[in-house]
């Protein structure tokens, strides 16, 4: 099958739409598909060779968080020529409303779309103000899936119609066979915690954990914090006391692998998001390195999580049930151990293998109904109706 | 003065066809992924039937269950595809017809089998699934189509033409012992 694939954020900062993309692709590459993915993406990022380049992209503040988006007449004409030379049996668009390569490709194609829905908190605002011009481009959609009952229902409300709930996929085996690494593991007189995202993104919780260490170094004096991902240490150990700031090591951004090693190698991986999350693949990828979890009671958390049986929770928000959370799973080896178990069965569930065959079935189903994707000729097209129609209503 | 009159109801006329224009190639556009999404649940459905009357015949069930299975099939293959709603019925008693059938111990029993119960179960559980998928696309595109033929603009100019109201496909394609993944 021809697959075409339209992710609306750069590849050059790792993002869990990226990534999915990314998996999603590899996984029907491997399986003899021929992929070809469009996103914006600077010209000097090294890219997959599955990966066109739709155009350079700008940071823009959008839906609460900084997104690197890609528009403009010269993204457009790059997203047709790109549209009407793949010749897709089926082109599949991820976040179809962001303001920029999705929403340029939904109007190029003609064919068979399936689109996509990560985010569960559209701004509604800006959907009804530009609604009349979106909505036509939304009714080409033929399959629209949501990756997790949250996103549906953002679906639902701001979209009308339904949506198929298909869960993000993780390569469990990647994270399963992760070596630990000594300087990462944790001793009982100096266990370890993980952090592992934008720090000084507010929704990833970082000021939660900050406000937790106080609490948490009363009882451990000696628990080291290892910080992995983009941002400035220095802004974040502002906002801390001296001995927090002392008890953290920033590892700055990591590789994939290091991801996993260092997911591996804690004793607890804590998630401290406090909104905006849709699904927390984080967590599977924690859970899939036999990592003890402990997140946030996000509804999408809970959920992955199971309840609470493939990882323990704490309240939303709160520093203090943080900091208790935390103290106890430190002290039991016991419990992190059966959660660890019981985290990479659950995993399973959110491997590539079972998640993938749920989108092909989706592709299936809509390339059944309708031809090959070709560009769509609206432009002249809509004159050659212009036309007739004006003829028509001429003669009555 | 009265060149811009002329110029301004020049300006509306266009207006006016270029709104007929683009709404009727909204409405086509939309017609057509219904008639598109319709033909491909014509298709899940059949598909649905055969594997069913496939586990039927697979000899790993009691007699009764085949019996009950291969009637609730032929029902489904042969029923009148213009019908939309006794074809509903159908449908709705071989999901039924299906989850009496496939027991616990049913279920057990074809598991382990694996040259012949497992896979034809399998192939039940896939095409059920292409069901469920097929159903939820169909019903997506009538609900659009319904908005846009509410709107009043839509209505008064009459750009939907001759073409039939489609209505949405309901039937229980549940099997939750069937279940996937999650």
């Amino acid at each position: 099958m021809r697959i075409g694939i339209v992710s609306p954020y750069s590849f050059d900062v790792p993002g869990g739409v990226q990534l999915h993309v990314r998996d999603l692709a590899e996984h029907f590459i491997s399986q003899g598909h021929f992929v070809s993915v469009l996103a914006p993406a600077d010209d000097d990022t090294p890219l997959p060779d599955y990966v066109v380049n739709a155009g350079h992209a700008v940071p823009v503040r959008y839906n609460g968080s900084v997104a690197r988006l890609s528009f403009g007449p010269l993204t457009a004409a790059r997203v047709g020529r790109w549209v009407e030379s793949g010749r897709f049996d089926v082109v599949h668009i991820h976040e179809p409303v962001a303001p920029s390569v999705s929403v340029l490709a939904l109007w190029a194609v003609d064919g068979p779309i399936v689109a996509t829905f990560h985010s569960s908190n559209l701004r509604s605002r800006a959907m009804q103000a530009a609604y009349p011009l979106l909505r036509p481009s939304l009714e080409k959609i033929s399959a629209r899936i949501a990756v997790s009952e949250d996103a549906r229902r953002t679906v639902t409300t701001h979209l009308g119609g339904d949506a198929v709930v298909i869960p993000n996929g993780v390569f469990v085996e990647r994270f399963a066979s992760a070596k630990r690494r000594p300087e990462w593991e944790g001793t009982v007189e100096r266990p370890t915690i993980a952090f592992l995202g934008r720090m000084e993104e507010p929704r990833k919780g970082m000021p939660v954990l900050s406000a937790a260490l106080p609490h948490i170094l009363r009882e451990i004096p000696g628990v080291r914090i290892l910080i992995a991902g983009p941002g400035d240490p220095d802004s974040v150990r502002q906002k801390m006391t001296t001995e927090a700031a002392a008890a953290c090591e920033f590892l700055g951004p990591v590789s994939d692998e290091d991801k996993a090693r260092l997911l591996a190698s804690v004793d607890v991986y804590v998630a401290p998001n406090t909104g905006g999350e849709s699904f927390g693949i984080i967590l599977i990828e924690a859970m899939s390195a036999r990592a003890t979890v402990l997140a946030s009671d996000l509804p999408a958390f809970t959920r992955v999580l199971h309840g609470g049986d493939a990882g323990e929770l704490f309240q939303n928000e709160d520093p203090v049930d943080l900091a208790r959370a935390v103290v106890a799973l430190l002290r039991d080896p016991v419990r992190r151990e059966q959660l660890a178990v019981a985290g990479r069965e659950r995993a399973n569930a959110f491997d590539w293998s079972v998640v993938a065959e749920d989108v092909m079935a989706v592709y299936e189903t809509v390339v059944l109904g309708r031809s090959a994707v070709h560009t769509s000729s609206e432009p002249n097209s809509r004159w050659a109706r212009l036309l007739r129609s004006g003829r028509n209503s001429g003669g009555t | 003065m009265d060149l811009s009159w002329i110029v301004s109801g020049i300006a509306l006329l266009v207006l006016i066809a270029w709104y007929v224009s683009y709404g009727a190639a909204r409405l086509d556009r939309l017609h057509s992924r219904v008639e598109g999404a319709l033909s491909v649940l014509d298709a899940q459905l059949v598909r649905r039937a055969e594997a069913t009357l496939e586990l039927a015949n697979c000899g790993a069930l009691d007699a009764a269950s085949a019996l009950i299975l291969a009637s609730a099939a032929s029902d489904s293959l042969e029923a009148d595809t213009t019908d939309q709603t006794s074809r509903e019925a159908i449908e709705s008693d071989l999901t039924q017809a299906l989850e009496v059938a496939l027991g616990e111990d049913a279920l057990a029993h074809l598991r382990a089998d694996e040259t012949v119960g497992a896979p034809v179960l399998q192939r039940v559980a896939a095409a059920n699934q292409r069901v469920q998928l097929a159903r939820r696309f169909l019903n997506d595109a009538v609900t659009d189509v319904h908005r846009v033929r509410r709107k009043p603009g839509v209505r008064l100019l009459r750009l939907a033409g001759h073409a039939e109201l489609p209505q949405t496909f309901e039937i229980d394609d549940e099997l939750p012992m069937l279940g996937r993944g999650d």
